[in-house]
Formats: C-alpha cells, sequence, structure tokens
C-alpha cells in the first residue's frame, strides 16, 4: 500500500512541478486556429487557401494594405505601369532583397515563379484564368519584368497581389530548382520576414524572424507558432492558460469571452453565407422564377442573424453578393432589393407557380472553416422552408461529398452552401467568373446567357467605370432573376490575449497582417 | 444440483443460474436498482409518443438555449431548457431513448446473431472451416470500428443503418471467438461424444447442446455490449459519422451542446446522464449476470 | 511452444492479407481526393493530368498489386494531400500514440489497482459494490465528453494542467487520464477477479493457518498471481486504447495515429487511410499474437486447442 501511495505521489509531483512552460523573456507570438487546409508549405503545390504563415513567409509581387488596396510599400514592386493598349504590364522591382538563403531576387526569381504558379500542376486559385491570360513574360533588367497579356486588361496587379491567392508569392529559383519540389515543400525557402524552422504535420508550423526585413524592420517576435487545434474548447482553454495569443472562436462564445475581457478582433462581414442549386434547373420547381423568390422570402434572415449567428451577422439579399465590391463598382442596395420576411407571400407564389401542395427538396448539411453553425444553420433553413410546405430533407455530408454531388450535378435541384470570403472588385470579379459563368462549367450555379455576355465583356474592358457598370447589372439581374438564397454576412471574431496590444487584423482573406503586427516601423 | 464442471461456463442443462441455490452461493441480491432504470427507459422509449411534451424537431429560434424551469429565466413551457435550435430538450431526451436504445439494441443483435453462428459452426466443426472462419474474424477484429464507421459515413453519408452496420460488422467478431472458444472445451465433454458417436447430425448437435451452454455467455457479452455501443455512437457523432440531424440521439445531442459545456450546460448534461445511467445499469447488470452465471467468464 | 508461435504468426499474416484487400477497396469508396486538392477552377484537363500524376488512372487491379508490392517493402506510397511519403507522416505520430497510450495504460492500472484488490478483500459488502460502481462509471460516459469537461474546468478555469499538444510531462495527464478510464472497468474487474480466485487457494488458507498477519496475506502472496492475469489482458487493452485514441486526440490536438486517420478519410487520401489502418490492425495483431502466446506458456492446455 505504501509503495503504491508513493509511486503515485510521485507522479503528481513530477506534473506538478514540471509544469507548462512559463512565458520566455524572447517575445513569442502564438495562434491557434481550427483548421489549416492544408499542410503542403509550397504555396503552388499545396491545395492553398489559408495565407497565414505564408505570408510571413513569402514576398509577393505587389504588396497590399491590410484593407486590401494595392501599397507599393508592401510587396517587393516599387511601382508598376502599364502600356497605352494594357497588354504589357512592367513591375519595378526593389533593390537588395534577399532570400533566407542569401540569394538576392531578381527578375529571374519573378517569371519562374508566376511560370510555376500557372503551370499545369499548379493549385492556386486563379491559375487557370491567368494562364489563359498571360502570353509571355519578359525579364530585360534584374530589377524589371514585364507581363504581356493576350487580352488587354486591368486585373494583373491584384491577380498578383496579397489580396487574393498565392500566385504573386515570389519563390527562388535556384533554391528549387537544385533540391525539387519535395524538399522545397518540406523546408520552404522565401524573402520574408520569417523563416521556416520546422512542422509536425498536425501540430504546428514555427517560424523564426529574420534580424531585418524591408517590410517591418526589425521583428518584435522572434519566434511566430502556429498551432492546430480543431476543438474549440480546446482553443479556448488555452487562450485562458496564457499558451496562445490569438485564437479563432465561433460567434457563440464571443460573449463569454468578452466577459472574461479578452479584447475580440471582429472581421466585419468577413465572408456571405449564400445558398444555391444544383444545376440543371430543368424539370425541377426551382425552374419557374417564384419558385425562388418563395423560397428567399420564407427565410427570416434578422431572426437567423440574431440567434444562430449570435447577433454577429447582418442580413444578406444579393446572391454571391461581395459586398466589399459594392464600393468599387458603385452598386447600392436599394430598400425593394431587400426580402422581407413574408411566408404569405411565399405560399401565394408557390400556389400560383402550380406547387400549392409543396415539393421535395434536399438541403446539405455540413461545417464548413469559419462556419462552425454549419450544420444548426442548414437545420434552420429546412425550418423555414417546411413552414411553406415544401418537404425539405437534410442529408449530412462533408464539403468534400458535397462539392463532388455539386460538380457532376447528380442531384440537380438540391441545395448547398458556402461561406464566401469577401474580397474586392477584381477578387468578386474571379469569384462571380467561377460561380455565375455557364463556361466554368462544373461550378456554375446560375446559367444565364445575359449574365455571360455581361461577364466576357468585363475581362476585356480596361475602362473600371465600364466594369462598373457591367457588374452592377450582373448584381442586379442576379437579385431580380433570385439565382441563390443568400442569407448572412458573417462577422468572424478573433480573441487575443489581454497583452497582445494593437492589431489591425485586415479585411483580406485569410491573412491576419501578422507582419504589421510585428513590425518595429 | 448439477455436478460442478470441469470446464469454465460449462453446464449440462442450460440456464441452472437462476436458481436459489446458484444465488446463494455466489450471487448476490438481484440488482434492482439497475433493472429498475433499464425498465423505465424502456417504457420510455416505447411510449415516447405519449410521453413526450412537444415535437422534438420543432424549431423555435427565438428561444434557443433557454434554460431549464428552476433557472431564473426557465419556463414550464420547456422544463429541461432548449438546444442550439430552440427545441425542447426534454422531448429530445425522451424521443433520444427510442433512438439510441433501438440503436444499441439492433446492433448488439445483429452481431451477437451473426458472430455466434460463426463461433458455434467453426468450434463444431474445427479444421479448414475453423481455420478460415478464425482468419476472417481476425481480420475483423483488428479493424477499428470508428475508422470503419467514419469511412462509411464519408462515402454514402451517416445515417442510422450506417452506424448500426458499421457497428456490428466489426462487434460480431468477438461473440464468435469467445463462442468458439466456448464450444472447443465443449465438444471435449462425454454427453457430446456420445452423442456424435450415437449418429446425431451437426444441426441437432448444435442446437440442443452446444447453444443452450453458450447462451449463459452471449446473454453476459450482450448485456455488456448494449451500453458500448451507445457510447460509441456518441463518439461517432463527435466525429461527424453518428446519427445524423434531425433525429433525436442522446449521442449527437451531448455532441451538439459541447461547446457549451459550462454556459448552456443543459443542452449536454441531460441526455449525459441519461445515457450515464442507462449505460451504467446494463454494465452493472452484465456483471452481475456474469458473477452468477460463471465468474470465470473474466475476460469479458 | 514454437510451433505454436509459428502457427498463430502465420495467421496473424493472413489476417492482415485480408484486410489489405478491404481496406484497399473502403479507401478508394471514399471518394475522389482531386475534389480537394484541385481548385474549383481546374478544367477536366487538369484534372486528367493530376489524375495521371498521381497514378489514379490504372485499373483497380493494377493498382491493388502495386500497393501491396511496395507495401511489403515498407513503402506506402506519397499523402496525396500531404505530398509526402506516407511512411514519414506515421513515423511521425505513431510514437505520440504509441506513448499516450502506454501512458493511460499506466494510468488505468493505477485507478483499477486500489479499487480492484479493495472490492475483492471486501467482497459482497457495499464496499465492493461501490469500487464497482466506480469503475464502470469510465465505460458510461462519452469520452469526448469527459475530455472537454476536462479541458474546460481544469485546464481553462482552474488552469492546473495543459490543454493541447505535447509539451512536457504535464500534457499527458489530462489525455491519459481520459483515455485510460475507459479501460478501467475492464481492469478492475479483472484484478477482482484474479484476486478473488487466488483468495480461494490452498496457498493462502495456510498462511493464514500460520498466522501472517492479515495484511501482508493480502498484499504480497494475492498480487503476484493476480498480476500475472493481469498482464496478459493489458496487452488486449493496450491495442483498444490505441485504435480508439481518436476522439482524445483529436480534443486534446494530440497528433497521433488517430487523428492522421481522420483527416486522411475526410480528405479522401487513401494512401494515408491504407496505411494507417494496416499499422493499427497489425499493432493488434501483434499484441493480440503475443497475448495468446503468454496466455499459451501459461496454460499449456490451450497451445492444443486450436
Amino acid at each position: 500500500m505504501t509503495i503504491y501511495l508513493a509511486i503515485v505521489a510521485a507522479l503528481l509531483s513530477i506534473t506538478l512541478v514540471v509544469g507548462p512552460v512559463a512565458a520566455q523573456g524572447k517575445p513569442e507570438l502564438t495562434v491557434a486556429l481550427s483548421s489549416f487546409s492544408t499542410e503542403v508549405l509550397d504555396p503552388v503545390l499545396g491545395g492553398h487557401i489559408v495565407k497565414y504563415y505564408l505570408s510571413l513567409m513569402f514576398d509577393y509581387l505587389v504588396g497590399t494594405t491590410p484593407d486590401g488596396l494595392p501599397s507599393k510599400d508592401g510587396g517587393l514592386a516599387t511601382r508598376w505601369e502599364p502600356s497605352q493598349d494594357h497588354r504589357r504590364w512592367t513591375f519595378h522591382l526593389r533593390k537588395g532583397v534577399k532570400f533566407h538563403t542569401g540569394e538576392e531576387v531578381t527578375s529571374e526569381d519573378v517569371k519562374w515563379s508566376l511560370q510555376r504558379a500557372i503551370g499545369k500542376r499548379s493549385t492556386t486559385g486563379y491559375a487557370g484564368p491567368l494562364r489563359t491570360l498571360i502570353q509571355d513574360i519578359e525579364t530585360p533588367a534584374p530589377d524589371r519584368v514585364v507581363i504581356v497579356t493576350k487580352e488587354p486588361t486591368l486585373i494583373i496587379p491584384t491577380y498578383l497581389s496579397r489580396s487574393l491567392s498565392t500566385e504573386g508569392m515570389v519563390l527562388p529559383k535556384k533554391y528549387i530548382e537544385a533540391n525539387g519540389d519535395d524538399v522545397f515543400a518540406r523546408k520552404p525557402v522565401g524573402s520574408g520576414p520569417y523563416r521556416f524552422v520546422e512542422q509536425v504535420t498536425g501540430s504546428h508550423i514555427k517560424l523564426t524572424a529574420v534580424d531585418s526585413h524591408w517590410r517591418i524592420g526589425a521583428p518584435k517576435y522572434k519566434t511566430v507558432t502556429f498551432k492546430l487545434v480543431p476543438e474549440e474548447t480546446t482553443r479556448i482553454a488555452l487562450l485562458r492558460r496564457g499558451e496562445v495569443d490569438i485564437a479563432d472562436v465561433s460567434r457563440d462564445r464571443v460573449a463569454e469571452l468578452e466577459r472574461e475581457g479578452f479584447p475580440i478582433h471582429m472581421r466585419k462581414e468577413e465572408a456571405i453565407l449564400t445558398m444555391w442549386w444544383i444545376l440543371p434547373r430543368d424539370g425541377m420547381p426551382t425552374k419557374d422564377r417564384r419558385v425562388r423568390e418563395a423560397l428567399n422570402l420564407a427565410v427570416d434572415r434578422g431572426e437567423l442573424a440574431q440567434s444562430i449567428f449570435a447577433g454577429k451577422a447582418d442580413p444578406a439579399f444579393i446572391p454571391m453578393g461581395l459586398s466589399w465590391s459594392y464600393r468599387d463598382f458603385g452598386f447600392k442596395l436599394t430598400p425593394e432589393m431587400q426580402y422581407p420576411y413574408d411566408p404569405a407571400r411565399a405560399k401565394k407564389l408557390l400556389a400560383e407557380a402550380g406547387y400549392g401542395g409543396g415539393f421535395s427538396m434536399d438541403v446539405y448539411a455540413y461545417q464548413l472553416p469559419g462556419l462552425p453553425e454549419g450544420k444548426a444553420f442548414a437545420e434552420a433553413m429546412t425550418g423555414y422552408w417546411q413552414k411553406i410546405g415544401v418537404q425539405t430533407k437534410l442529408i449530412p455530408v462533408d464539403y468534400p461529398a458535397f462539392r463532388k454531388n455539386w460538380f457532376d450535378r447528380k442531384t440537380p435541384g438540391a441545395m448547398g452552401y458556402y461561406n464566401i470570403a469577401n474580397r474586392d472588385w477584381i477578387g468578386t470579379y474571379a469569384l462571380i467568373e467561377k460561380m455565375a459563368y455557364s463556361k466554368s462549367k462544373a461550378s456554375d450555379v446560375v446559367n444565364d446567357p445575359e449574365i455571360d455576355g455581361m461577364l466576357e465583356q468585363v475581362l476585356r474592358q480596361t475602362d473600371k467605370d465600364k466594369i462598373g457598370v457591367l457588374m452592377r447589372n450582373v448584381y442586379t439581374r442576379l437579385r431580380s432573376e433570385h439565382y441563390g438564397v443568400p442569407v448572412v454576412y458573417l462577422h468572424s471574431p478573433y480573441a487575443a490575449s489581454k497583452t497582445l496590444g494593437k492589431w489591425n487584423i485586415g479585411t483580406v482573406m485569410y491573412d491576419f497582417f501578422i507582419d504589421e503586427l510585428a513590425s518595429s516601423k | 444440483m448439477p455436478a460442478e464442471p470441469t470446464v469454465p461456463g460449462a453446464l449440462a442443462e442450460p440456464f441452472p443460474a437462476f436458481g436459489a441455490a446458484q444465488l446463494g452461493r455466489r450471487g448476490r441480491r438481484l440488482p434492482v436498482v439497475s433493472l429498475a432504470i433499464i425498465g423505465v427507459f424502456v417504457l420510455v422509449a416505447l411510449f415516447a409518443g405519449a410521453l413526450s411534451p412537444a415535437d422534438p424537431e420543432a424549431q423555435s429560434l427565438r428561444a434557443r438555449f433557454s434554460p431549464p424551469v428552476w433557472d431564473a429565466r426557465g419556463t414550464w413551457k420547456h422544463v429541461l431548457g432548449t438546444d442550439r435550435l430552440g427545441r425542447d430538450l426534454l422531448a429530445r431526451v425522451i424521443w433520444g431513448a427510442r433512438v439510441s436504445l433501438t440503436a444499441g439494441v439492433l446492433t448488439v443483435l445483429l452481431a451477437s446473431a451473426f458472430g455466434g453462428a460463426v463461433g458455434l459452426v467453426a468450434g463444431y466443426y474445427r479444421g479448414r472451416v475453423d481455420a478460415v472462419l478464425m482468419r476472417l474474424t481476425d481480420a475483423t477484429m483488428s479493424f477499428p470500428v470508428i475508422l470503419l464507421a467514419l469511412i462509411l459515413a464519408v462515402t454514402v453519408g451517416p445515417s442510422f443503418a450506417n452506424v448500426v452496420i458499421a457497428i456490428a460488422v466489426i462487434l460480431w467478431a468477438r461473440y464468435a471467438r469467445v463462442v468458439r472458444g466456448q464450444v472447443l472445451t465443449l465438444m471435449e465433454l462425454d454427453f457430446i461424444v456420445q452423442a456424435r458417436i450415437a449418429g446425431a447430425s451437426a444441426w441437432r448437435i448444435i442446437t440442443r447442446h452446444l447453444l443452450p451452454n453458450t447462451l449463459n455467455t452471449l446473454v453476459v457479452l450482450i448485456t455488456l455490449q448494449i451500453g458500448y455501443v451507445i457510447i460509441v455512437e456518441a463518439s461517432l457523432s463527435f466525429l461527424g459519422a453518428g446519427i445524423p440531424p434531425p433525429t433525436p440521439a442522446w449521442g449527437s445531442m451531448i455532441a451538439e451542446g459541447r461547446d457549451f459545456v459550462t454556459s448552456a450546460w443543459w443542452v449536454s448534461f441531460f441526455p449525459g446522464l441519461a445515457i450515464l445511467l442507462v449505460v451504467l445499469a446494463f454494465n452493472l447488470l452484465g456483471d452481475w449476470l456474469r458473477d452468477t452465471l460463471d465468474p470465470k467468464l473474466r475476460q469479458l | 511452444m514454437i510451433r505454436f508461435v509459428l502457427a498463430r504468426l502465420v495467421q496473424s499474416l493472413v489476417a492482415l492479407a485480408i484486410l489489405t484487400v478491404v481496406v484497399f477497396v473502403l479507401a478508394r469508396a471514399t471518394g475522389d481526393p482531386l475534389q480537394l486538392i484541385l481548385p474549383m477552377s481546374a478544367s477536366e484537363e487538369d484534372y486528367a493530368n493530376a489524375r495521371q500524376y498521381l497514378g489514379l488512372d490504372r485499373p483497380y487491379v493494377e493498382q491493388y498489386f502495386s500497393f501491396v508490392g511496395r507495401a511489403l517493402t515498407g513503402d506506402f506510397g506519397n499523402s496525396l494531400r500531404a505530398r509526402r511519403p506516407v511512411v514519414e507522416l506515421i513515423r511521425d505520430r505513431l510514437p505520440n500514440s504509441l506513448k499516450l497510450a502506454a501512458f493511460a495504460m499506466t494510468a488505468s492500472l493505477l485507478m483499477a489497482f486500489p479499487l480492484g484488490v479493495i472490492a475483492a478483500v471486501h467482497k459482497g459488502t457495499a464496499i465492493d459494490r461501490a469500487a464497482q460502481v466506480i469503475a464502470v462509471l469510465g465505460q458510461s460516459l462519452p469520452t469526448f465528453w469527459v475530455a472537454i469537461v476536462l479541458i474546460e474546468v481544469v485546464a481553462g478555469r482552474l488552469q492546473w494542467l495543459p490543454a493541447a499538444g505535447i509539451d512536457g510531462f504535464a500534457s499527458y495527464v489530462l489525455p491519459g487520464f481520459t483515455l485510460g478510464w475507459f479501460v478501467v472497468a475492464g481492469m478492475m474487474r479483472l484484478l477482482r477477479s484474479s484476486m478473488l480466485e487466488v483468495l480461494d487457494t490452498e496457498y493462502v488458507k495456510l498462511a493464514r493457518v500460520k498466522g501472517v498477519v492479515e495484511r501482508r496475506v493480502v498484499w504480497l502472496h494475492e498480487l503476484k498471481n493476480a498480476l500475472i492475469t493481469v498482464v496478459t489482458f493489458a496487452g488486449i487493452y493496450f491495442s483498444i486504447l490505441v485504435t480508439t485514441a481518436i476522439v482524445v486526440e483529436t480534443v486534446f490536438a494530440w497528433p497521433g495515429l488517430g487523428r492522421l486517420a481522420y483527416e486522411a478519410i475526410t480528405s479522401r487520401d487513401f494512401p494515408v487511410i491504407q496505411a494507417v489502418v494496416l499499422t493499427t490492425a497489425a499493432i493488434v495483431a501483434l499484441v493480440n499474437l503475443s497475448v495468446d502466446c503468454l496466455y499459451a506458456f501459461i496454460d499449456p492446455r490451450i497451445r492444443y486447442a486450436g
């Protein structure tokens, strides 16, 4: 018995004495995330969405401010200009920028990186459109790159900037050619303010600061660690224990954290939660415009925003309407566009369309990163539609399974949804082109020849005002034809430790601007 | 009083265990509390429709996360409070009894029927039949239950049927092994050897002599495993592969409420309490059965 | 004895072989991993290219034999998601799972031990019942819920212990306890019934007659024999721990094998799914084999039972 007690006592004391590592003298930043999307550190071959850690390791050709506006201070290009016909874009590069291996960044690296990013094996978000657009890349001098496009266009600087995806990241040509893609993926080398140290898949990614960087001077944090912590209670416990400085949290728990005094950085309207029907519409009740309108009128967006989204959401009324672009396009939401909550009228419309007895509709239910309420939300929607006589069936899946059904069009008429990240006008065009353009085939959810025509013109436009007109018309038509059920704009909360200090989290999708946080400029 | 057997678990007649002499010798009193708990929940499951105060799937978003009636903000409309979609928790716990208990019982019956059959056949025929069956059993036993259920959920989507199938498909192997072990030793017993010499058919021997003597073991294992299945369903719900919404099942209810353990504690607490009581009752009942029928079955 | 061991070894290998087919079919049935790897804008041609590059366009039978052939040399291919050899991923994660399982076993033994012994010694009394209820409690609550409550209360509010990840000895405690609690009931039952058996033997009766002090009788003589039984069955519980750790690993952000399997299944990463299931199965098979051999060593009747 005494032996037993002795063993237990010994173990307990080891536990409590050799406790967790206390805060060090050197400032370290730790970020806890619910998902990493992928753990391949190659910006081009990794199937990426999030850029939190990539933006620290690599520099972009074109930088942006935290609000997503192109900035001459944040990227390798100190200035850029188009030719008269908008088919040749010249970028002037900063001098003296070095990769973590010590080699200088030249126009050769920019050219090579871009070719790789739009190459066949690339998995970046906008490789396709860039591939069709770019004709040639010239390097007249070590500090100058010229991108030649097949058609006149305005989109090149934005597509190669920090505000969209990773095509603009500049990678070390010599290092990758010498060591191969696999080694690069495991030991990435860039020119950003933080260098790769180690990665434990499924656990964390650790970066360490370079001595001084042209973007931010001497970084304030010696190391930045990104931890993968899928369970929310655990992330919050880590925050409370002071083991992480930043954690993404769900909207439901913001109130609790605010009561305890944790600063919450809210990204307003970070995404639009919008639903759509899988094509084709032929033979489906949703072919009739009135049915689509009825399904929209049956939803009490205000109630949803206050309840399921804990008040951290605002009603949305334009399908796929990315509100950050409204300002750029000069689009204004009129009162008529705002769907009222009117189930009576919805039932009338259904009867008019010949569906007074209702019809059956499948609704897929799944979680998404940034949308932990996914399944509850889908259930709530089915509740609204059942009240107007639509027999909805909830089909729980995970997102990849839904996506397959969506692209394969095996289940026409079924509804799915996504929290589409909000973005500026060029990003918006890119998204609308994917989802509302019938030539995008699988991902199209609209199939409207008028919208097709308008989108085709945008790509060729170089006059921003004309683009504005076209896109305003696209939005108006999306709304008037009810090509989807827009639900809410989601505000995304990020909890910080009480000692973090001032931080502008920015409005660029999938990026935290941690380099700004670490900046000593 | 039957002769003391030389082999664990084997008795010449089935079910002698409930004789007073047996109870006096090694059993304890009937586990009244466990039986009562199980009885109550079975009744609740059977009469869910009559007992439930509300439709378990009726949503009311404005009433979401209402606390139970004894809290300051609680109302008698929702005695145990509501969940994240405003659905009445008492109704869901009551209907959940039907779903969870059915899942547990169905899975275990399927697994034991199939597994028992395999074990009987393997033990009786031995030789090559036994070898093949046992390799299949081994292969099955080493496949992780949770992973199979996840794969099924991801492939054909989560559903009640998938949960039952996924668990039963792995669980039977346990029964097969245990029953086979028993049968092997039973086959050495005099009365069985004599029956074979006398020319009794395989069917007759299996059903009249082997099966009754393995029933004790099967009963104990079944009782102990019902609780296990209910718990596994809960873990599957947590991973997204359990009985899908909006069906009220205790496991998925706990999973849904897990982010609110200290705020809206009732959402996870009441279904958790239900699972705790039911599984505890089945486990204690199973323990008692095993102790009464044969304590040497300690490997169960 | 040697013949027995060899026979059992062959049997285990056959079982594993059967599993390779099952696992191959199941993994591929989960869906198309390219949906997740390629961006939305990928064209048909992009899909065809990727499929060819990853070897997914060959006939299934050919893929199966290629898989088995390489697996025998220890090459499980590359993870479709992580673009790294699967063996590396497993090599990184398996030790974490094993360490956690070992800790959980220890925790479980430490908890089961006093419960089992006390219950056996006070057999039939209220103390016996109480100990049984406490032990069974661990099997009567869903693991993830216990884990989350512990994290919220012990790690988050009281801040006594770490909540996630592997960071020193203290970080093993909560996940290890949560994992181990599930098998305490089984262990405790074993200990109790082993001790009950031994308490009845002549040996102990003799010791009592000789007048050896009761406490020494209880702890010294009975323990040794009870432990033998426990050790043989500890193996079975170890494999239970390894295969059910996925929930604990998820909640505690523990980078182990279970979590790897979960990520692989949700991203349809077949090479990893196959490799992880086979690895887990191999561990279970190995443990079962060892337990059977140990048991056969102790009880010779079993060797000849087939």
